[in-house]
């Protein structure tokens, strides 16, 4: 049920119904009632592991509350880190370790291979569920005692297949403390839904049928102008893609009384590789700082600790993303490339001073995030390094179109309004008629350009 | 974009959710008269891209309506798909000599359905023309592996043509529920339909609009002195027991194609869709010109360059027979264009060449004519 689609609607309209139709003390029931209903219809055999999850952290974190602080407590920690990961590896990376044992020992590459199904949103949830019995054993949560808040938590489906990452302490606060919706979060929500759904059907599915076609046939597309736009288009598929279902999950869970974190902030105006990790992706970056980064000490341990650190963070944050040596590399490239400015900064903060050096540094960042989606999109190791050598090869032909190169204009010119002016809260804030116009053509747009029949997954979901 | 966490206002929920429900409604409201701006109005349909279908359409359109300000009122057009090939000039020139204008409005890869919209601007009043010529493949409903019923190109030719008040009936006319649902969204917000044309409009607007000007400069010229492809099939043969044909030296690929297509095939299941299609879109164009002066002529073209034998054609009915009885409706006589059955006169298995056409043109002509009678002097005056 992808959120761009007329069942999913249905759903959500059946959804919302139900869930102010019923009495207070039952919304909670219906809401993890229609998340299990949600996941099932993707594959309804995984249920039972999410359940097994949701028990094991559920237990973890009571028990961690009980246990005195000491070994016991770490161990029940590790326990439940060891169960979450332990699943995580197995469905994601067993295939991938599995080929590098067989080459390792030189046997055949499908040696150890098992056809293992990826559960959807297990990374997602894995981590929200980690996150939890991290903070719990930190002394910064308290556990949960009611089993389904906690199962709530764990899959609550605006946000269970691709994020945002929620915090406990963020969600339970609004479980606990359930206010209606008030009429701004009302507005804020159905317009993030309405922007979300363009963002994916306007855009992203647009410039993915070129990302396709590039990625799909490189060797037929030679030359820089192509390599180039082949990139960019899928530097656009995956912004517009991942931010569109954000926003639509932000805004389906406003319209429910919850309210999940910003996950993206303009990336593509980003100053450097530092800011652009603080734009894009925020719910990870920020879950991969607090409990990965921070935990290795940070910048606290001088600086070559810093820079080490900083790359295993980056080099997980890859692996999270999928078990292969481009995920690695990405993540790996991203680290260095972090490293490389705290080299040049010093200690010095990171500045995003709107200068005339601005756009140039800009544009250079820009470059530098489409170098790294190469890794990223490409089949494998050899395909990356063949569009690599195309980008700064040949000429070639441009593979957009003009209209896609308008459409990311008017993507530009809203960003840089929203960044300086913040159209979308001014919006919020404006007579019903400047609002239902935007609403409107936000519509339009979404006529004209929306991919209507062919149905393109959310990047975000093979996660 | 910053979420802040915002204080609650002091609204009801009965008030907020008609809040929201009256803005959701004035969005709609204000997208359809967007798009009602746009699509419906004209505005977008002046600089539609003259190759595709909806643009063809209207091309066709506009140069009929302005050669109806100049022809008399003996006026006659015809109505047909790529098959209605004929030489404008030849036939209309031939046609002056019995005292009739005659016009084409046909329109490769056109359907009946397209026709009953093309004809509804076309001809407003239902009185314009003295006859009104419709070239079909057969007066029988033999159903093929072609489903017209089901064809959504209709929707991209009739999308400038299409009225509110269409939406529901034309998204009906389609058999299966998805073709239904892509023409009822089409229809109701054309932008959906015109997409692939309004994204190559804004690739290249300067030049859509210059290609635009040219075609409205050039175009009655173009078509009026059109001339057809002088290539035939001239020693094809057909071995009807084994359905395998001989082709001559030199045919092409495309030649070859079109005989494998439209000639070599056993009879498809007979479901009755293509009678149910033509009882409605020409039944109800026949209904249009009931009470009319003008009459609705049928004419069985010129099957191919060997027409497929008896045994292999299925005749369950012939809604075209069955339109005859109807007040104004004619029926020219189905064995006209016999002799035009020939490799010779063919470029391929559907299509007239040059001499086929020039023939066709000249006894297409005389049988209008002969049809309609002597033209109204006062009128061709």
């Amino acid at each position: 049920m992808l959120f761009n689609t007329a069942h999913f609607f249905l759903f959500l309209a059946v959804v919302l119904a139900l869930f102010y139709a019923s009495p207070r003390a039952l919304r909670k029931y219906i809401l993890l009632a229609a998340s299990y209903f949600f996941y099932g219809s993707w594959n309804y055999r995984f249920i039972p592991l999410l359940l097994t999850l949701t028990a094991i952290d559920y237990t973890a974190g009571i028990w961690l509350e009980k246990v005195a602080p000491g070994p016991r407590r770490k161990a029940v920690l590790t326990l439940s880190l060891c169960a979450n990961l332990g699943f995580l590896g197995f469905f994601k990376f067993y295939n991938f370790l599995g080929s590098n044992l067989a080459w390792v020992l030189d046997k055949p590459a499908h040696a150890f291979f098992l056809n293992i199904v990826l559960p959807l949103g297990i990374s997602f949830h894995t981590f929200q569920s980690m996150s939890y019995v991290i903070d719990v054993y930190r002394g910064e949560q308290q556990a949960v005692r009611n089993p389904i808040d906690y199962a709530l938590f764990i899959c609550f489906f605006p946000q269970l297949v691709a994020g945002p990452i929620v915090r406990a302490g963020n969600f339970f606060h609004d479980l606990w403390h359930w206010q209606p919706p008030s009429s701004e979060d009302v507005s804020r929500g159905v317009l993030l839904i309405a922007l979300g759904l363009t963002k994916k059907m306007a855009f992203a599915d647009q410039f993915a049928k070129v990302a396709n076609a590039y990625f799909q046939n490189v060797s037929g597309n030679p030359g820089w102008l192509a390599a180039w736009s082949g990139v960019v288009a899928f530097g656009m598929q995956i912004y517009f893609d991942f931010s569109g279902y954000t926003d639509m999950a932000i805004g389906i869970a406003k319209l429910l009384g919850f309210h999940f974190p910003v996950n993206f902030r303009q990336p593509y105006l980003a100053s450097s590789i530092t800011d652009f990790w603080r734009r894009w992706h925020i719910s990870l970056s920020t879950w991969l700082r607090d409990y990965l980064y921070i935990s290795l000490g940070g910048n606290r341990r001088g600086r070559w600790m810093t820079y080490r650190n900083l790359m295993l963070t980056m080099l997980l944050g890859g692996l999270w993303h999928g078990a292969s040596w481009n995920f690695v590399i990405w993540g790996g490239y991203h680290g260095a490339l972090l490293s490389l400015e705290r080299v040049f900064r010093g200690g010095r903060p990171v500045r995003e001073d709107w200068n005339w050096l601005y756009p140039l540094k800009a544009i250079v960042t820009f470059a530098l995030v489409m170098i790294g989606w190469v890794f990223f999109r490409a089949a494998d190791l050899p395909q990356s390094l063949q569009i690599l050598r195309q980008m700064f090869r040949g000429r070639g032909h441009l593979i957009l179109a003009a209209w896609h190169i308008e459409l990311m204009l008017i993507a530009l010119v809203l960003a840089i309004a929203e960044e300086k002016f913040e159209w979308f809260e001014r919006l919020l804030k404006a007579p019903m008629l400047a609002y239902a116009s935007a609403l409107a053509l936000i519509f339009l747009c979404i006529e004209i350009f929306g991919v209507i029949d062919a149905s393109i997954p959310f990047v975000y979901f093979q996660f | 974009m910053a979420i802040a966490p915002s204080p609650p206002l002091a609204i009801t929920p009965a008030r907020k959710r008609s809040r929201i429900a009256l803005i959701l409604l004035l969005a709609c409201l204000l997208l359809f008269g967007l798009d009602a701006l746009l699509f419906r109005t004209g505005l977008y349909c002046q600089i539609l891209e003259p190759d595709s279908s909806a643009g063809l359409l209207e091309l066709t359109l506009w140069r009929e309506k302005a050669a109806q300000q100049k022809a008399g009122d003996n006026l006659v057009v015809t109505l047909g798909n790529s098959r209605m090939g004929y030489s404008p000039k030849g036939v209309d020139q031939r046609a002056r000599l019995t005292g009739y204008v005659v016009r084409t409005a046909a329109i490769p890869g056109s359907d009946p359905r397209s026709w009953y919209y093309l004809l509804r601007d076309l001809d407003p009043t239902a009185r314009r023309y003295r006859a009104i010529v419709f070239g079909v493949d057969n007066y029988d409903d033999e159903d093929s592996a072609f489903e017209p019923d089901d064809d959504i190109r209709a929707l991209h030719y009739c999308i400038a043509r299409l009225r509110l008040s269409d939406t529901i009936e034309f998204a009906r006319s389609f058999h299966s529920p998805a073709i239904q649902w892509e023409a009822f969204r089409g229809a109701l917000l054309k932008g959906i339909a015109l997409q692939s044309d309004i994204q190559a409009f804004l690739s290249h607007p300067r030049k859509r609009i210059d290609l635009v000007r040219l075609c409205h400069r050039g175009w009655p010229g173009w078509t009026y002195d059109y001339v057809e492809s002088s290539r035939n099939m001239a020693g094809l043969q057909i071995d009807w027991s084994t359905l395998k044909a001989t082709y001559p030296p030199g045919i092409t690929e495309e030649q070859k194609s079109s005989v494998g297509s439209f000639l070599l095939h056993e009879p498809n299941p007979q479901t009755g869709r293509l009678a149910r299609f033509m009882r409605t879109w020409l039944g109800r164009t026949a209904d249009r010109y009931r009470t009319s002066r003008t009459k609705v002529i049928f004419i069985r073209l010129p099957r191919g360059p060997i027409p497929r034998p008896d045994y292999l054609v299925k005749k369950r009915s012939s809604s075209i027979r069955e339109l005859a009885s109807r007040p104004n409706v004619i029926l020219a006589n189905e064995h006209l264009f016999d002799s035009l059955e020939h490799p010779e006169f063919f470029k391929d298995a559907m299509h007239m060449n040059r001499d086929g056409v020039e023939r066709f043109s000249a006894m297409l002509a005389d049988e209008v004519a002969r049809l309609l009678g002597p033209p109204d002097e006062r009128a061709a005056r």
